[in-house]
């Protein structure tokens, strides 16, 4: 089984039900933790943060009514979401990340290395993302309380790469564009071209370079204890090959150093599972949903997807026939 | 056998066609004949065992040509360069894909290793000076047939090998970080990779494309894939096969080419299976099941696995630098670009590796924990060769684990020398006597 080709084929479907769903008359709601831009015209599901930045921006008297319920009941409904798929959003769902996904395979067919950050550097920018997240909470209160000028209304959409770059899959190019309007709308939507510019260039230099940032990782990486999706590792069975690492798109250390039994679904994990097909050793690593064990490392399954890898499966069948 | 004697120039003593012989020529001339009774003594034995699989027949084959001066040993063509390789560091992937031939030269010859003690001290370990005894004298011609030799710093001895070797050989030092954990060790070891890459693409002429790189991996991945397969064949009990020949068989790698091998293994492996499926055995179960670990050995070192299986007991498993540890780690290719292929051949050759070099133990010290659970390990057996301090000083920690784990261990220190053979014999048979007592 090629959990990989399966991830892909999920992305996909996912994508095509994200933005052309509305044709189909899905609607999965406006409450989805992932990057299914609202923008998109008959979008199949939309991403919670253009309401949550709305409803935030109001004085925060208002919140003590109904407007706080509002506030909660969409929170409540997104947060469903994350425990449910937790960070499956990020690895199996997001439109960003198959984009994304398909530059590095374009990368690697070009035969271009990838490159990683220094430990170090990975570690500094790691705050980034909660960062994001604060911000996204402040700067809608700070407008709903006057602090705050109305330009920056939905700060987040304004500076999100999604926004421009999606709409285009349905002929939408609108919001391709730099609003000069003022000041600060042309900061942020100057910012999300020059986003959108960066995956494509980084892709072909990292793997998941925006993720990296992405203040929706920061919020799913909330529920990461309790998300009903779990990596499991035994470390006793572990030999520190260093495969999973070097496997990683989101250069997780962790779950190579991890010595002992434990939950390694950590904040920057994209629940992508490309660790556990890389492990040679038996069930050292296992990917759980609800305690139900779905994908265990398994020996021989790894070494079926080295013959694989190394384009093997022919010559070896072509060995056999001389 | 006629043409297992040793050749009639080999006499020690005398002239050949009327010249006589200087000093050196009469030790390489009594060397040569030392070592080819030694393995004929050996597979005398060898061939007593009635219940000996057919395909070993392809191993032996190997290593009977070391009476004959190694010739036909290793298969590397006429104009094919060849890369003399020590230790368990350096990258064959990369050897191949430039088209060479690698042979891995760490020795076990008693006689030799007299010889490197006119380049190492006494307590030097036997293995480096078995080794600078045959770089320094033509007793086998592989030795004498490399191109260059790839010699990574593990060992303090190794270390300072590098030099002591540089008349006889072109040398390559490899340089393994000894904390191999943290970043810059990695990213240096990358480097030294990449070093060893250019150096040997230099040699051979040819430069390593990606697709040449790919298939070299291939075929060592296939060499691996087939261990697997006879270590899960050895996992069975009672035995399918005796310890000393799996030795021989892991040991032949060293020399053979690898696709060549790795179908005898297969054929190995097929005799394996249908033996199970017969219920052949050639240990009754209720037979000692014991592990080696601790230093390597080589061939004709073969002394302590013969006394070990001559008393009753069976040698399941080992954990030694010439069989377990050189070829269960398999590189992982990822993204499968250049640049992925090459960090996966270095972190394969460095970071689950259980060297005693290393400063960790954990590797090793799990290793040793599964390999006993998993082969239903009953006694362990610890070598060390004298001088080998790495693997003497990693002692007290594998002793406490065992301890932990309630499985009997024994120590024996030796070197190559037969004359304590005797009184190893007395000490595993005492160790053997008590390892049946507990059951």
């Amino acid at each position: 089984m090629n959990v990989q080709r399966i991830r892909l084929v999920v992305q996909f479907i996912s994508f095509v039900v994200l933005i052309y769903g509305g044709l189909f008359a899905i609607d999965l709601g406006n409450r989805l933790p992932t990057f299914a831009c609202s923008y998109v015209p008959d979008h199949g599901g939309g991403c919670f943060l253009v309401g949550f930045q709305h409803m935030l921006s109001r004085p925060l008297p208002e919140f003590l009514g109904e407007q706080g319920i509002r506030l909660l009941k969409a929170l409540g409904i997104a947060a469903l979401w994350a425990i449910v798929i937790n960070k499956a959003w990020c690895g199996w769902i997001c439109p960003i990340g198959l984009l994304q996904d398909l530059l590095t395979r374009l990368r690697t067919w070009l035969s271009i290395d990838m490159s990683r950050f220094s430990w170090v550097a990975r570690k500094r920018y790691k705050s980034v993302k909660y960062i994001l997240l604060a911000l996204l909470v402040l700067i809608p209160l700070g407008i709903g309380n006057g602090l705050i000028s109305r330009d920056w209304t939905a700060p987040y959409c304004q500076l999100c790469p999604a926004r421009p770059l999606l709409p285009l899959f349905r002929g939408d190019t609108t919001q391709f564009a730099i609003n000069f309007f003022s000041l600060p709308t042309m900061a942020l939507t100057g910012g999300a071209i020059v986003l959108v510019g960066l995956m494509f260039t980084t892709s072909f230099v990292k793997r998941r370079f925006l993720c990296s940032y992405c203040p929706m990782l920061a919020f799913l990486s909330l529920f990461d204890k309790v998300g009903l999706f779990s990596l499991k590792k035994d470390g006793s069975k572990c030999t520190r090959c260093g495969n999973c690492y070097r496997a990683c798109p989101m250069e997780i250390r962790e779950i190579e150093e991890e010595k002992g039994l434990k939950n390694l679904v950590t904040q920057d994990c994209i629940l992508c599972l490309r660790c556990v097909e890389a492990c040679p050793e038996n069930r050292a690593l296992e990917a759980q949903f609800a305690g139900f064990s779905f994908l265990k490392a398994d020996a021989e399954a790894f070494l079926a997807r080295q013959e694989a890898a190394t384009g093997g499966k022919a010559a070896a069948t072509k060995r056999r026939k001389k | 056998m006629m043409n297992e004697m040793p050749p009639e120039h080999m006499n020690p003593s005398g002239a050949e066609g009327g010249r006589k012989l200087s000093r050196q020529e009469r030790l390489v001339n009594k060397v040569r004949l030392h070592l080819a009774m030694t393995v004929r003594e050996i597979f005398e034995e060898v061939e007593k065992d009635e219940l000996r699989p057919k395909a070993m027949a392809y191993f032996d084959d190997i290593f009977r040509k070391f009476m004959h001066n190694g010739e036909g040993v290793i298969k590397a063509a006429e104009d094919q360069k060849v890369i003399g390789t020590y230790c368990v560091f350096v990258p064959e992937e990369i050897v191949y894909a430039a088209g060479g031939y690698p042979v891995r030269l760490c020795a076990g010859a008693h006689d030799t290793s007299e010889i490197g003690e006119d380049f190492l001290p006494d307590v030097a370990c036997p293995m480096v000076k078995s080794e600078m005894g045959f770089a320094s004298m033509p007793i086998l011609d592989f030795y004498q047939r490399c191109d260059m030799v790839a010699l990574p710093a593990s060992c303090h001895w190794k270390l300072k090998m590098g030099e002591m070797l540089e008349p006889f050989d072109d040398v390559h030092m490899l340089d393994v970080p000894r904390v191999k954990e943290s970043e810059k060790a990695r990213d240096y070891w990358l480097e030294e990779v990449k070093r060893f890459q250019k150096r040997v693409e230099k040699i051979t002429g040819r430069k390593i494309r990606r697709k040449a790189l790919r298939d070299a991996i291939r075929r060592i991945q296939r060499a691996q894939r087939e261990v697997v397969r006879f270590q899960e064949l050895r996992k069975h009990n009672p035995a399918p096969i005796l310890g000393r020949d799996a030795l021989e068989v892991l040991n032949a790698y060293f020399y053979d080419e690898v696709n060549d091998w790795t179908d005898a293994l297969a054929t190995l492996n097929d005799e394996l299976e249908e033996r199970i499926a017969q219920g052949i055995h050639v240990a009754p179960p209720r037979a000692a099941r014991i592990m080696l670990t601790g230093s390597p050995m080589v061939f004709p070192n073969w002394k302590v696995p013969f006394v070990i299986e001559d008393l009753g007991g069976i040698l399941v498993c080992d954990e030694f630098c010439t069989s377990q540890r050189y070829l269960s780690d398999m590189v992982s290719v990822d993204e499968g670009t250049m640049g992925d292929m090459l960090m996966a051949i270095a972190e394969r050759y460095v970071l689950p590796c259980a060297c005693p070099t290393f400063s960790n133990t954990i590797e090793r010290r799990d290793r040793i924990a599964r390999l006993v659970d998993e082969y239903q390990v009953e006694g362990v057996i610890y070598h060390v060769l004298k001088g080998c301090h790495p693997f003497d000083i990693e002692l007290k920690i594998i002793e406490k684990l065992l301890q932990e784990k309630g499985v009997p261990m024994l120590k024996i220190e030796t070197d190559y020398s037969p004359e304590d053979v005797e009184q190893l014999r007395t000490r595993i048979e005492a160790f053997q006597e008590t390892l049946k007592g507990r059951n």
